[in-house]
């Protein structure tokens, strides 16, 4: 069963090769203006601590660190799970119709139909900026420090992958087209500054609520050794299988309600 | 044993009401209006293993709602359905990879890959071993003549050409139910009689069963030894295809193109004895209704010998007209008698 | 789409039966038509349900997370390129404020009915398709502003203690800055968009127009805050006439003649921008018209 879902996804990813391979330049457009958007919040941070050494507690490196971090499962999330326009395609064009015909879980049919790894130089660039940050702040590399890194990943892109898939689902009721996801997308970013700098309302709606804290600055701190934040790093695993398992189950729901498209 | 087994089959959506102006839109925006649409209304038959049955009707009569809910696509409001054994919406996955599903709007294929690619796709995500893969697609490919195609991207297919792909694409994993949705639609004649000639010869080689939507009469004709035909979310009709072209077929209409001016009065004698009606639109055309009763060729067979014709257009009545006319035939009969009539004409079909 | 147009059509046929001459009537038809584009783009945005509500929430948490964030970085309050703690926490707010009126997709949507072809019904329709954009444009803006800034905001002022100016005269030079703001960033906006006639790909150039933007009209950064060379440089560009002028004199920081000069860079920028859309208006009629697209 695992191995039938593996197989399909190298045969996707083989498919978007072959197409691919004929618009090369849009391949390159991609990664770079994906970069771009990334490097907004980095020049924020170079700008901030020209004027400033400490952000909350926190030093550019530090602050960079967790930088790197959130790169890392946001590329992984963003090549496997990637649900934009699916309002559009899948709802109002209907082609929700032809995935419900297959012989595989609808969800995962979706995410492989659009695959994107452009989005997977993201996380590279971000392990290479954990690596230079890490080294300037003399951060040991400890035996469980790249177990870690893959454990916490894969547990961010899961409470990604679960965020957005609940709010996905909403489409399969609503009247929405996925209006949510780029306003969502500005919330997610706040999560890789020290959230010890927000009052207690906005901690508790990042750590509990829509918990993007979880995504950056809470798993980073294990590998800064920030003593307050261990504990948030090591619950990441559990929050991440809780919002992973409330976006499939209001998914599965809501392709109960699916009411195809138009006639 | 039936392939489909439809019991009461309901289906309602919610839909939501727009109110009006500003106004109405700030008040939508706090509470909301709903209203009811049945689309299909408590409907049910069956349809036996290896049967080729037409389901047909007006644009919103429930056609495309039904074949939804059969395929699994979506969950029913109430009533009880079978498809190959399996509860469609229940255990998905499993059910459909017995079916074939092809929408005559919509691909199957992947736009901008060769068609091979998808093929080979599709044999992973169906999960058909590699042997009988081959076997299966040397069989429809020769049978199709797609042989040139294959490495051809999608995109760069002619709609008949593509259509013949889709087939292949719905039928690589051999499924014992096969679901169409005007398969045929905007296909040029060549391409729709090799469709149905291959949908017949799958009928019978293979003991598929067949269930298609269509508007276009001919299919049926060429395929259905069965209609079902549904008016606003019921059926109307279960039965023969002879029997309801004999009670509600209108009969055909063949337009004519003259070389040199024809008189009116020329071509009612020609045909005096037969029943058929003439009208012209000038000097240079006509046009004559023949009821179904009376072979077209017969008709023609006067006028052709005599007449300097350039052209002759043969129309047929579509399954939309017979529906219209099933309406406008007996105004003075209400559609519930009519319906209580055909429910006994199905009992003598069926029992 | 069409919707729009048939609505559109619609009410400005039945609005015009005054008795004035035929110039004038025509004229007013035409008005009308333009400004139920503004309508009709504030009713669409407003038949979304889900999407309105959860966006006052986001709407409220960007400018709260915003304060926190600077008031995070002034630390023990002393100044950061010339702006003090309050200054800057207004300053953040106001930005938003008026990145939720002057924000649009319009260069996406340009270019989206560029690639599809449909920008060629639209260029033989009776009225100038670069305005009407601006139009539906300007009904997002107003929708985004009224019903998910200005509820946000006040949800913002009573969980975060955020100031925003009492004088009358301060919120009027805004509101007239804002307008500016608009009509600057929506011209960008055009300019990125109709490039699709001439780029194969403008994709790439819709992004990098965002990073820009967001950048470099001192939205997240204010201007002052850069290094010297940069915020040099970009005093001459456009982008600060979007964000960082009207915010400056609405936190106060600008004042007295100062405004005048503010709001004259803004008209200036206004008229410069003007040249290279109507350029690129008239190139694309010509390629679409004389060589077929």
């Amino acid at each position: 069963m695992k191995l039938y879902y593996l197989d399909l996804l190298v045969e996707y990813i083989k498919n978007y090769m072959k197409t691919r391979l004929t618009y090369r330049a849009d391949f390159w457009v991609e990664v770079v203006s994906d970069l771009l958007f990334q490097a907004t919040n980095f020049i924020f941070i170079l700008v901030i601590f020209m004027h400033t050494n400490s952000l909350g507690g926190w030093s550019q490196n530090e602050v960079v660190f967790v930088y790197g971090f959130f790169m890392v499962p946001f590329g992984v999330f963003s090549c496997f799970v990637n649900m934009w326009g699916f309002s559009e395609r899948y709802i109002v064009k209907g082609e929700m119709d032809r995935i419900l015909t297959r012989p595989a879980h609808n969800l995962f049919q979706i995410f492989l139909e659009n695959v994107d790894p452009p989005a997977l130089v993201g996380s590279f660039i971000g392990l290479i900026i954990m690596g230079i940050s890490g080294s300037n702040l003399g951060l040991p590399f400890e035996w469980w420090t790249l177990p870690m890194i893959i454990v916490l990943t894969l547990s961010a892109v899961a409470i990604y992958t679960g965020i957005y898939t609940t709010l996905t689902s909403l489409s399969f009721y609503s009247d929405a087209p996925t209006g949510i996801l780029p306003l969502m997308y500005n919330i997610q970013t706040y999560g890789r500054y020290p959230v010890t700098i927000y009052n207690r309302a906005i901690q508790v709606l990042l750590t509990w609520i829509i918990p993007f804290a979880f995504v950056g600055v809470y798993p980073a701190a294990l590998f800064l050794h920030r003593e307050e934040m261990q504990g948030m790093a090591l619950l990441t695993p559990v929050v991440g299988a809780i919002f992973l398992g409330i976006g499939l189950l209001s998914w599965n729901y809501g392709v109960k309600k699916y009411k195809g498209a138009g006639s | 044993m039936n392939a489909i087994q439809v019991q009461d089959l309901r289906k309602t959506f919610k839909v939501q009401k727009n109110r009006e102006g500003l106004k109405g839109a700030f008040a939508d925006l706090f509470k909301r209006e709903y209203s009811e649409v049945t689309a299909v209304k408590d409907i049910s038959f069956s349809i036996p293993q290896g049967e080729i049955c037409g389901y047909i009707g007006e644009n919103g009569a429930g056609k495309s709602t039904t074949i939804k809910m059969l395929t699994g696509i979506l969950v029913p409001t109430s009533g009880s359905l079978s498809v190959g054994g399996y509860i469609p919406y229940e255990e998905r996955e499993k059910f459909v990879r017995n079916i074939g599903v092809v929408f005559g709007q919509r691909s199957q294929l992947w736009w901008d890959i060769g068609v091979i690619e998808s093929f080979q796709l599709l044999r992973k995500v169906y999960r058909v071993p590699e042997l009988d893969f081959k076997k299966r697609l040397d069989e429809l490919v020769e049978r199709l003549e797609l042989q040139d195609l294959l490495n051809r991207p999608v995109r760069k297919l002619s709609l008949g050409q593509r259509m013949r792909c889709e087939l292949v694409a719905a039928l690589l994993h051999n499924p014992s139910i096969l679901f169409l949705d005007e398969p045929t639609i905007g296909l040029d004649i060549v391409v729709k009689s090799e469709i149905r000639q291959f949908l017949k010869d799958m009928n019978r080689e293979h003991g598929t069963t067949i269930l298609l939507t269509t508007h276009d009469l001919q299919d049926i004709e060429a395929l259905c030894s069965r209609v079902i035909m549904l008016d606003d979310g019921r059926i109307i009709y279960d039965g023969g295809l002879e029997d309801l072209k004999q009670r509600w077929g209108t009969g055909r209409e063949v337009q004519f193109q003259f070389g040199a001016p024809t008189k009116l009065e020329q071509l009612m004698q020609w045909t005096e004895e037969m029943p058929v009606t003439w009208t012209s639109e000038n000097d240079l055309g006509a046009k004559v209704w023949i009821p179904l009763e009376l072979n077209v060729s017969d008709v023609l067979g006067r006028v052709v010998g005599q007449a300097d014709i350039t052209d002759i257009k043969i129309i047929e009545t579509n399954t939309d007209d017979i529906v219209r006319s099933i309406y406008q035939s007996g105004s003075a009969e209400k559609p519930e008698e009519k319906i209580l009539a055909l429910k006994d004409e199905k009992e003598v079909i069926h029992v | 789409m069409s919707d729009q147009l048939k609505a559109a059509a619609a009410s400005s046929s039945s609005g015009g039966s005054s008795a004035d001459g035929p110039k004038e009537t025509g004229w007013r038809l035409l008005l009308g038509a333009y400004f139920d584009f503004i309508r009709i783009r504030f009713l669409t945005m407003l038949a979304y349900r889900i999407n309105y509500y959860s966006g006052i929430l986001i709407y409220t948490l960007n400018i709260g997370v915003n304060y926190f964030t600077w008031k995070a970085i002034y630390g023990n309050g002393e100044s950061l390129g010339g702006f003090t703690g309050a200054q800057m926490t207004t300053y953040v707010a106001v930005s938003w404020m008026a990145r939720a009126f002057y924000f649009n997709n319009l260069d996406r949507e340009i270019s989206t009915d560029i690639r599809d072809g449909s920008i060629a019904i639209q260029f033989i329709r009776p009225y100038n398709y670069v305005l009407v954009k601006m139009m539906q444009g300007l009904g997002e803006g107003m929708f985004r502003f009224m019903m998910l800034m200005i509820p946000g905001m006040v949800i913002a002022i009573l969980l975060f203690p955020v100031h925003l100016p009492t004088e009358p005269s301060a919120w009027a030079g805004f509101l007239v800055m804002l307008f500016f703001s608009f009509l600057i960033s929506s011209q960008i906006n055009i300019i990125t968009g109709l490039s699709a006639f001439f780029v194969e790909n403008n994709e790439g150039m819709m992004r990098m127009k965002r990073v820009v933007v967001d950048l470099f009209s001192g939205l997240i950064v204010p201007i002052t805050l850069f290094p010297d060379w940069l915020s040099s440089i970009l005093k001459v560009l456009p982008f600060q006439a979007i964000t960082y002028l009207p915010g400056s004199v609405f936190t106060g920081r600008v004042h007295g003649v100062g405004i005048w000069n503010v709001l004259g860079i803004q008209v200036i920028w206004f008229v410069v921008l003007l040249i290279p859309i109507v350029w690129l208006y008239h190139a694309s009629r010509q390629r679409l018209f004389v060589q077929g697209g």
